[in-house]
């Protein structure tokens, strides 16, 4: 028990604070008083019950014993008492409830009656003709009784020379714990369905109260990394919608500042274009001026090095775009994946050419597979698996590109016979600037770009080895209602 | 050919202007949105490349005032801009083309020259390809000196892939080009024609290549 109580207070709020939920807490708050109280109330009612049954025996044992006083008539300087047999026997007679008496004259002059009843205390303060009541024990054959006794002083004798007379009944005080017990019975009964109801109730009620935090609970836990849009809660308590306040505002400064840095990656990368573009234009020229070999190669490395920067300029532009909530994400229409993935292979046909690249398009024989979304970066994802095919299938290789529906999902495959990706870099190259090779001119973000899109769109991407040789990427997209 | 470029990055734009005048434009710069202008309106240019982020007047006002005064004007806008918004912009406003800095200048070529064929409909010379000449008024097909013998479909076909060449001519486009649905064409009605017109097109110097899935495509045949 002091055990428990010991672990219910470990349990209360204050103590170790975040370990359980408000729900235990609340119920614990309210149900653990209430709890207590009932134990004093249980502890209340019986020491009620138990005046009132002593009442109602002092009330009896007074009038038996003014009866048996009745019976003792002082003779001379002795006592006579008339108590027939057949009184005795009445007042003895039942077992269960013992009634004993004694008549005696102090100091310890034992009269008549059950001389082992205790003696009234000490302390009692003893009044002629007033009943004092106490309780005591007293020994009965072999084993101890308590009793309710009924001390009654009486004098006696002439007026000039009175004395005085003790008369006791006692009464076994079981009948008394009976009564009692039973009053405590009738009461604790009631009241534990009472609290049974109360708890049930209480427990209904907290969680009826608590309901609009677990919604929003359920709101926080359901919406992914990126959404930064403020939390919807209609029909909340005040105390809730201040926290969803509080969350909001939060959420909306994290916003602010996350655009912010968002809209700086934007500008830089417009303001870079202008100079690459400057750049790649004058090291074209002076690859035409000159004719110095060793000049045209380092003015090569040079080029090169210029568009490999314009494309990091282009793969950021895209990356900030395809992030949630940049404003030119939010279009969304029915995209006819086939005819995309199409235009986009026809496109970069003559660059698959110079690279020796044969690129191909399998067409679905299904015709039709659409997806709901937005066009401009579905186009920038597939364009991107394409771009990293011709990128790192290398010269020779063939490279197709694959639409077709899978039950209710569209997939968009890109497949080359390269020398492919090790299954242990196929989950990192998606990470943004990881790349699991150094060849090919590649920035590192173009999976990582796809990869965005697609989970933009509820979709997926995963890299498989492709038989006998290279790789297949795999963009899959749930397919818009027909 | 008159090409008026409005470019305010001095770098870049004397690069551009050079290499444009080695391809053999006549090129002026204009440095700002308000000498584009002016020079736009007062001289005549056959194309205007048009930078959208221009000092003074900005490239899409420039662009609208041209538009209205001179509605036949080939324009091409050049900009660092390309969200899907600008490039609407840019076309509404009356752009013809639009390239995304940065480019490689053979891009920025082709896509004038292709505006000038447009624009200046039919040329009025026969066209030069390799060894092939293509006179589209005079509806005439030569390999050096050699007439083409060409049915309608033959010539329509070759015409398509010249004006697209080196980009992949899908078989919707060819069916379009006829003028038939593609499910008229029956299935192998297309390579059938293009299986003639390679065996014609032998010794000129072209290619007509499959490619896979989408169509074909017409090249210059690598240098043996």
């Amino acid at each position: 028990m002091l055990a428990r109580l010991k672990h219910a207070l470990r349990r209360l709020p204050g103590v170790t604070p975040g370990t359980s939920s408000l729900h235990q807490h609340l119920l614990l708050w309210l149900l653990v008083p209430q709890l207590v109280l009932w134990l004093a109330g249980a502890f209340f009612t019986y020491n009620l019950a138990a005046r009132y049954a002593n009442q109602a025996i002092d009330a009896t044992l007074h009038t038996a014993s003014k009866a048996l006083a009745r019976q003792v008539k002082p003779v001379g300087n002795g006592l006579f008492i008339d108590f027939p047999r057949a009184a005795q026997d009445i007042i003895e007679a039942d077992p269960d409830d013992r009634v004993y008496y004694m008549v005696s004259t102090p100091p310890g002059q034992f009269i008549l009656g059950n001389h082992k009843l205790p003696p009234p205390p000490a302390i009692a303060p003893l009044r002629l003709g007033q009943p004092y009541f106490y309780d005591g024990s007293m020994g009965e054959g072999d084993k101890r009784v308590d009793v309710r006794v009924a001390a009654l002083y009486l004098s006696y004798g002439e007026a000039e020379s009175p004395q005085s007379m003790l008369v006791q009944v006692a009464r076994s005080r079981a009948s008394r714990e009976q009564l009692a017990g039973r009053i405590l019975l009738d009461t604790v009964l009631p009241l534990s369905v009472l609290i049974l109801l109360m708890s049930m109730i209480v427990w209904a009620g907290i969680r009826a109260g608590l309901a609009p935090l677990a919604r929003m609970r359920a709101l926080v836990e359901d919406r992914g990394p990126n959404d930064l849009a403020p939390l919807k809660l209609e029909s909340a308590p005040r105390e809730v919608h201040a926290l969803a306040k509080a969350i909001n505002t939060l959420l909306s400064a994290v916003h602010e500042s996350v655009s912010g840095q968002r809209r700086f990656i934007s500008d830089a990368a417009h303001q870079l274009r202008t100079p690459l573009a400057g750049l790649k234009s004058q090291t074209e020229l002076a690859l035409n001026e000159t004719t110095d070999p060793a000049l045209k190669a380092r003015l090569q490395r040079v080029h090169e090095s210029a568009t490999r920067s314009a494309h990091l300029v282009n793969q950021l532009l895209t990356l900030a775009r395809a992030e949630p909530e940049s404003g030119s994400a939010q279009g969304r229409a029915r995209v006819e994946l086939v005819r995309l993935a199409s235009e986009l292979t026809a496109e970069h046909v003559p660059r698959a050419r110079q690279a020796g690249i044969d690129l191909g398009f399998d067409e679905a024989d299904g015709g039709s597979v659409a997806v709901t979304g937005n066009a401009l970066l579905l186009r920038e994802a597939i364009a991107n698996l394409i771009d990293n095919a011709l990128r790192y299938a290398g010269h020779g290789s063939t490279v197709t590109v694959r639409v077709r529906p899978l039950g209710h999902d569209a997939l968009v495959e890109v497949e080359d016979n390269g020398p492919g990706i090790a299954p242990a870099d196929r989950e990192r190259v998606f990470e943004r600037f990881a790349r699991a090779t150094m060849q090919g001119d590649g920035c590192g973000l173009g999976l990582a770009i796809v990869k965005e899109i697609a989970e933009r769109h509820a979709g997926s991407v995963s890299l498989e080895g492709a038989v006998p040789r290279g790789l297949r990427v795999r963009m899959r997209l749930p397919r818009a209602a027909a | 050919m008159k090409l008026l470029l409005a470019e305010d990055d001095a770098i870049l734009a004397d690069a551009l202007s050079s290499s444009l005048a080695k391809a053999g434009f006549e090129v002026e710069v204009a440095p700002n949105g308000a000498v584009a202008e002016f020079l736009l309106l007062r001289q005549n240019f056959d194309v205007g490349v048009l930078d959208l982020g221009l000092p003074m007047v900005d490239g899409l006002t420039v662009l609208k005032r041209v538009r209205a005064a001179k509605p036949a004007l080939p324009m091409l806008v050049l900009t660092a801009l390309d969200g899907l918004e600008h490039r609407v912009a840019g076309l509404n406003a009356g752009a013809d083309d639009y390239l995304t800095k940065p480019f490689d200048f053979p891009e920025l070529e082709a896509r004038i020259r292709a505006l000038l064929r447009r624009t200046r409909g039919s040329g009025t010379a026969a066209q030069q390809f390799g060894k092939l000449s293509f006179d589209r008024d005079a509806r005439r097909a030569t390999i050096e000196g050699n007439v083409l013998d060409l049915s309608p479909r033959e010539w329509m076909l070759l015409d398509l892939l010249l004006t697209q060449r080196d980009r992949v001519v899908t078989k919707d486009q060819i069916a379009e080009s006829w003028a038939v649905e593609r499910s008229e064409t029956g299935a192998g009605s297309i390579e059938v024609y293009i299986h003639r017109l390679r065996r014609k097109l032998e010794g000129s110097g072209l290619a007509i290549r499959t490619v896979r899935g989408l169509g074909y495509l017409l090249e210059a045949e690598a240098e043996a």
